[in-house]
């Protein structure tokens, strides 16, 4: 990553096309899946979304093998996509903006003690 | 509680012989536990990945994309034995909790 996709994210527009087009081609009810994980993986981003590339990667890699066993999604993934996607962020150690926003508060409260 | 059974179960699976995830969620629905699905035992296979309890290799299979292989590494077998330990250690307790020899 250069500076100028660290700035635009240019970089990250261009995985996530070639993620989307990946997608595309599963079959209708695994593109459903997709946009769920897509949007329970979100709360897991960290400010830019970087962290999620490599998780989203391996996420549509396994829904590519399972579609091509010809499971269904639901064989594939169960009823709990937000379960499966909170463990997934927790397993990769994915760090939401929201726990980088409380170290910080936490940091800055202890300066300001003095400790 | 299940979640670590399942974790020590899986490499469990992986140190018989080198397998792949739908391969493992098989054995463990074969097993009893019915409402395990791949994106279960997904999650276990990154942790362990993680921990670097396994080594991975690719394979290309006759459909669709390539399939990622397990297969058990030393770090990963003295895991096991800590994890056997620890469930036999577990088990034993909990019987005689349940028998109510305290």
């Amino acid at each position: 990553m250069n500076f100028w996709e660290k700035i635009t994210g240019s970089d990250m527009t261009k995985e996530f096309k070639a993620f989307e087009t990946r997608a595309k081609k599963l079959p209708a009810d695994y593109q459903a899946a997709w946009e769920k994980i897509k949007a329970n993986l979100w709360t897991h981003s960290d400010f830019t979304g970087r962290n999620l590339m490599p998780i989203l990667d391996g996420v549509l890699g396994l829904l590519e093998e399972t579609a091509a066993d010809g499971q269904s999604v639901h064989e594939a993934l169960g009823d709990d996509i937000k379960g499966f996607c909170s463990a997934l962020a927790g397993e990769e150690g994915a760090k939401s903006y929201r726990d980088k926003w409380r170290e910080q508060l936490n940091h800055n409260v202890a300066k300001k003690l003095g400790k | 509680m299940l979640k670590g059974v399942l974790e020590g179960s899986v490499l469990e699976i992986i140190s018989r012989k080198e397998t792949y995830g739908y391969e493992i969620t098989r054995q463990l629905n074969a097993l009893g536990f019915t409402d395990v699905v791949e994106g279960t035992v997904y999650t276990i296979l990154i942790r362990l990945e993680k921990n670097k309890l396994v080594e991975i290799t690719k394979k290309p299979s006759d459909i669709g994309p390539p399939r990622k292989f397990f297969a058990i590494n030393d770090a990963g077998r003295a895991e096991l034995q800590r994890f056997w330990e620890k469930w036999e250690f577990v088990s034993s307790k909990i019987s005689e909790l349940k028998e109510n020899r305290l």
